[in-house]
This record gives structure tokens, sequence and C-alpha cells, in this order.
């Protein structure tokens, strides 16, 4: 028989910010997010509570009950931060956990209860822990999923306990809201008079799926054990990041470089271990009296390799003033990714790989990854628009080039710039372009394009010539069609 | 021997040039060649097709690098009749000092077979000594295409180029500084035995004319 357990901690974004030490805390304050175009009150502390506020009050109605409320909209990201590390933390209860976001915990406790001395006495230890770490929780344990989630949310008391087969009379006085049944549902369920899982159980299936649909008796079956519901388990993606706290700030240039040696060395032994290897690398460095400042290096091809790293934090870290010092240092390896060894010596087309990655990383990481790039082709008619640039360190598999069927410029100038015209022809037959005067020797065109009209901006439609003229040079020259007294652009050049 | 002292010494070439051995050259088309391990100049309104043409006869990766508006006027659909617009790696810096430390990286690099610098003015001694040494070490050919004037400075070689009104793909080079070796003009015909396009094969340099310097 299986067993689950599961955590919820309904006050996930308040302990966030008690466990910071935020002294608002203290007042009246809430938590707000934007439900159906509305500011409402999500989570609300205990000062809160007693002036008066209760949840899902609108802010305007909350700030006129309670004028001292101090506000503040919640966060996701942090949100999940911290339930993605109760979620590694709860590895320690058991192995098969998923999350339950926004702000719960699945467990399958099945055959792990009695190495805590029994259920009870888990859910016990696990609040105590959490409890230590700031974390409010309640516990429900049961056979299904969805029992232990109505346990933990719809009871009195903190750790919940269905024992293993008695699902149903555990649930029967909890209300139908249990089921995580759609809200409409469950709000045409209470209109009929069902309030409990109780009642709703003891009529037939088949009278209930005819009268709400099957979606209801699924899961009320999933609920009492009767179809499998399983946790599906998931383990959080290893972190490959370490720290370390010193007992005095430090702040030469060769201690910190001996800070960074062993922290890359600890990374870097774990990513090797994986056989992975890491884009980029955040170094955070807390100096004691200008906080936290976060070095950021990215590698052109994923890489485990210790010098390399060291090499590219020297830098940014040579910038950093750190004029008091610093205490706390964090390197951490993000862009995750699997690294496929070779040998050296045999493969110089690899090496040679290996040099030019090396090359990018170095002109990125100084000059930003931004002004390093490479082509890439684009499916359209338009000169301007038959390539990118894109960053060459996003670049991972080769591109290949189709033939263009047409001539087209080896340079070629976006915004066209207009030429002074001083023999008028079409095309022109003396013109004037960067203080150098022209004459056109031979002419080839026009090659009409058409503007993308799918696009937005498409533009107008344009001839294109090619001119060769007298001292030599070719160009590309652009007009616009239908006008009485036609402007050339110089929209390019030819080898 | 510390970067300084590299600079300072008065027989720039001969440390790393040991190593590098006579046959080491580019042919362009007999007798135009270009030596590996070295920086050369190039002027001329098509400096540009030079370095791509020199570029398509070299393997690996082409490193491009100059100022936001050079970088940004490259159409590698124009330029993919010459070189496979894949092979090349844009750096755009935004000053002289950025280009020429992005330089002196990717010459100073054993991948670099090919290094194009734009550059608004010539490289003055130092600089171009400094890109000299990068490029000893790396063993590529470094070419700095000079759209202003030219300096006094340590480079191989220093050519202009020019586009011929006689018809496609044909130019005018004339070596105008040669450190070792004769100078010339000569009028060269590019073409490539294959459609143009997609054959990034290296085209054939003729020799339309040749006249002494």
């Amino acid at each position: 028989m299986r067993r689950v357990l599961y955590i919820w901690l309904p006050q996930l974004p308040l302990d966030l910010r008690i466990r910071k030490q935020d002294p608002r805390l203290d007042a009246p304050f809430a938590i707000i997010s934007e439900i159906k175009n509305a500011w409402r009150i999500t989570h609300l502390n205990e000062t809160g509570k007693q002036a008066g506020l209760t949840f899902g009050l609108s802010l305007p109605d909350a700030r006129a009950i309670c004028p001292t409320l101090l506000t503040e909209p919640s966060d996701r990201t942090r949100e999940d931060a911290l339930l993605r590390a109760l979620w590694r933390w709860a590895d320690a209860l058991s192995p098969w956990v998923s999350p339950d976001p926004p702000d719960g915990l699945f467990l399958d406790i099945t055959g792990c209860a009695h190495l805590f001395g029994g259920e009870k006495e888990m859910g016990e230890f696990a609040q105590t822990r959490l409890s230590d770490m700031q974390i409010t929780s309640n516990i429900g344990i049961a056979d299904t999923k969805t029992a232990a989630w109505a346990l933990a949310r719809y009871s009195s008391t903190d750790i919940q306990i269905a024992r293993a087969g008695q699902t149903k009379e555990a649930l029967s006085h909890v209300p139908l809201e249990g089921l995580r049944l759609d809200p409409k549902l469950s709000s045409s369920l209470r209109r009929t008079g069902l309030k409990t899982i109780g009642q709703l159980s003891d009529i037939k299936s088949g009278e209930l799926s005819r009268r709400f649909g099957l979606s209801l008796t699924k899961s009320l079956s999933a609920t009492l054990g009767y179809a499998p519901d399983p946790v599906s388990p998931k383990s959080a993606d290893t972190l490959y990041a370490a720290r370390m706290t010193l007992p005095d700030p430090i702040g030469f240039k060769d201690d910190l470089l001996n800070v960074l040696e062993r922290l890359t060395a600890s990374v870097c032994r774990r990513l090797k271990g994986d056989a992975k290897g890491a884009r980029r690398y955040y170094l955070t460095v807390r100096c004691v009296d200008t906080g936290d400042h976060t070095l950021q290096i990215g590698f052109a091809r994923p890489s485990y390799e210790k010098a390399a790293i060291i090499q590219q934090f020297e830098r940014p870290l040579d910038e950093l003033k750190i004029e008091f010092g610093a205490d706390w240092f964090r390197l951490k390896a993000a862009h995750i990714e699997p690294i496929q060894p070779f040998q050296i010596s045999l493969d110089q087309h690899k090496q040679a790989e290996g040099d030019t990655s090396r090359v990018i990383s170095t002109l990125g990481n100084r000059l930003g990854f931004d002004r390093v790039r490479q082509f890439m082709p684009v499916q359209s008619h338009l000169p301007e628009r038959e390539f990118v640039q894109v960053e060459a360190i996003d670049r991972r598999e080769a591109v290949i080039w189709r033939p263009v069927p047409r001539e087209r410029p080896i340079r070629l100038f976006n915004q066209s710039e207009r030429l002074v015209v001083l023999e008028p022809g079409r095309p022109p037959k003396r013109f004037q372009w960067r203080k150098s005067v022209y004459s056109t020797y031979k002419a080839k065109g026009p090659e009409r394009l058409s503007s993308e009209w799918w696009q937005e901006g498409g533009g107008a439609v344009r001839d294109y010539w090619q001119i060769q003229t007298e001292s030599g040079p070719r160009f590309w020259l652009l007009t616009y069609p239908g006008s009485d007294e036609p402007i050339w652009y110089f929209a390019g050049r030819f080898p | 021997m510390s970067v300084t002292d590299l600079i300072n010494r008065r027989d720039v070439g001969t440390f790393a040039s040991m190593r590098l051995r006579a046959q080491d050259k580019l042919c362009l088309a007999e007798p135009i060649s270009l030596a590996k391990g070295r920086v050369h100049e190039v002027t001329g309104g098509s400096a540009d097709m030079f370095a791509v043409l020199a570029a398509s006869r070299l393997r690996g990766p082409i490193i491009w690098i100059g100022r936001s508006r050079e970088i940004n006027s490259l159409s590698p659909s124009g330029l993919q009749g010459f070189i496979d617009p894949a092979r090349m790696i844009l750096i755009e810096c935004i000053s002289r000092r950025e280009v020429l430390w992005a330089a002196e990286q990717s010459l100073g690099a054993s991948c670099a077979q090919c290094v194009i610098i734009e550059l608004s003015s010539g490289p003055n001694l130092r600089e171009s000594r400094r890109l000299q040494i990068a490029s000893e070490e790396g063993g590529g050919i470094g070419l700095i295409l000079v759209s202003g004037r030219v300096q006094t400075s340590a480079c191989e070689t220093r050519w202009h180029c020019e586009p011929s009104k006689t018809g496609q793909n044909i130019w005018d080079w004339s070596l105008t500084k040669n450190r070792k070796g004769e100078l010339g003009t000569w009028r060269v015909q590019w073409s490539n035995p294959l459609k143009r396009g997609g054959a990034y094969e290296t085209g054939v340099i003729h020799l339309a004319a040749a006249t002494a310097a």
C-alpha cells in the first residue's frame, strides 16, 4: 500500500520575508497579487489578521480597513526558488519527491516512515526541521495524493494522518474542495447541497457522472484510492556551486585568486565527475562594506577547465573595487551541458575547434558576447533581410549557406545613403558619393524587388541598378520607382 | 621575455621566424604570395576583396575585426561567392584600442589562420610590431585594411588594390612595400570554375597583365 505525505507551506511568501528578518512584518503586512484585474491579498501576517483583514480582500478595501497596512506584490521567482530549495531538502525524508507549485511538496513515504519511528514521528520531524528554518507547514499523510493534500489543507491539526485503508472515513468531513475540483464544478455541487467528500462518496458514481460529468467521479476514485494516482518523482537538478565564508575579510589579489582556485576546484571536480561542462560561471563576492557583487564570465563551449575559469575571472576581479575586503564567496556554474571528451593528440580538427572557442570566449568576456557574432542565413528576397548576425557563443551546429541566384554586393549599406546626382539619367550619368565623383561606364538593371507585404513596414517597391563606374568600382544604386524626380541611394558595393 | 622586451628588441622577426620555414607562404597566384606568420597592410578601394581572396585559400575561421559601421556593412550573400560565410567570426569593437587588442588576441591563437583587421588609419610602428609578434606566435596571416592614411609600420608588405573597369572580378594589385622581395603591379582576374555560390573551392586567380613597378 502506498503512503503519501503532503507538506503544505501555507505562508511561503511571508516565510521568505521572515527568514530575511524583514522589519515590516511587525506591522500589518500582506502579500498581494493581481487576480482578475484587481490587486487582492493572498497572504497575511498575524497582526494583519488581528486588524480585521481577510484573504481575498481587494487592496483599496484593505487600505480603508487598515490604513497602516504595508503590502508587497508576490514574487513568484523567489518563492519558486525557495520551494526548489525545500524540494532538495525533502530528499532527507524520502527519495520520492515531487513539487506541487506554488506551495506544496508530495512525498511518497512508502517504506520510509519506520526510519523515523513511524508516520507521526516522521511528520513531527519534518515539521520541526521546517520550523527551524522559520517555515510554517501543515502535513497530511494518507494513501493517495489528493487525500493527503486535502488533509493537510482542510484539517484543524498541524499533522493529520489517515490510517492505511481508512481514507474514506478520514475524509468524510473534509469539504469537497479537498478533491481539487474545477471551481465551477465545486460551486455547482455546493448549489445542490453537497458540502463534504463524505456526502459525495455515498452517492452512486453512475448518478454522479450523469449529473456532473466523468471528471468528478474520476477525481473521487483517485482520491479514495480506487484508481491509481502515483507521485511522479522528479529530482531537483543538481546545483554546481560552491561557497566559502572566511573568518576575516580579504582583499589582496593573491588571496582572492586562492579562494577562487579552491571554489573552482570543487565545482569543476563535480562537473567533471558528471561529464558536464558549464557555459557561464557566476562569482558572487560579498564585500563587507558594499554588499554583493556578481561577476560573470562565459565560454563558447561548455567547459570545466579550472585554469580557463580562473584566467577569465582574473580581469573582472581586478576591476572590482574591494576597499575593506570581502568575506563571502560563491561560485556557481550555469548553462550546464554534457561534454564529449576527445583525444587531443589524435584529433587535430577538434583541437582547432577548441582553440576557436577559446578565442571567442576571451574576446567575448572582454568585449561582451553580443559583439562577437556570426552570420546566419534567413529566408528572404530582400537583400538586407537575407542574413542576420547571431552571437557566436549561441551557435551550436554548422550552418549551410544555400547559393544565391542573384549577384549581391559584398558591402551593403543598410541606411542607404543619398547620392548627389550631378548629371541626371536613368541611372545617373555622373554622381557624387562620400566626397568622390563617379561617372557611369556601364549599367545593368533594374532589378525590381517588391516589398514583403506580410511584414510590417515592408516598404515600397525598389529598383536596384548595378553601375560600373569609369574609375573602376562597381556600385549598387537604389531608387524607388513611380516618382517624377527619382531620388537615388547608394545601396552597396560589389567586389 | 616580457612583452615590452619583445617590442623593444630591434630584430623583430628572428625569434619565432626560426620556426617559420621559407615555404610558409600563401601563394595567391604565381608570383604573388603572402608570408605566413606576418602582418600585411592593404589599402585602396577593393582592399577587402584582397583579404577575402587570401582568406579563401586558407582553412579555419576568418576573424574579421572592425568598428560597427564596417562590421555591419558586410554582406554574406555577396561574400559567399568567394568564401563560406559560416567561417566568419565578426568582432565588433567601439574604439581603435579595442580593435588592436582583439587583433592581437586573435592573431596569437593558432586556430586563426586569417585575421582581417579594419583600421581607419594604419598602425604605427609600435602597434604593428605588437601585431607582428602576435602573428608570429599564432602562425596565421594578419591583413590590415587601411581606409585612411598609412604610417611607417613593421608590416611585411603593403598592397594597394583597386577594382578595374574592364570587367567583373578584375582588380589591379600593386605591391608598394616589401621587406623581403621585389615590388610590382599586377592585374588579376578571379574566376571560379564552378557556378557562383555554394562552391567554396578556391577559385583561380589569373594574372591578366603584369607591369614592373
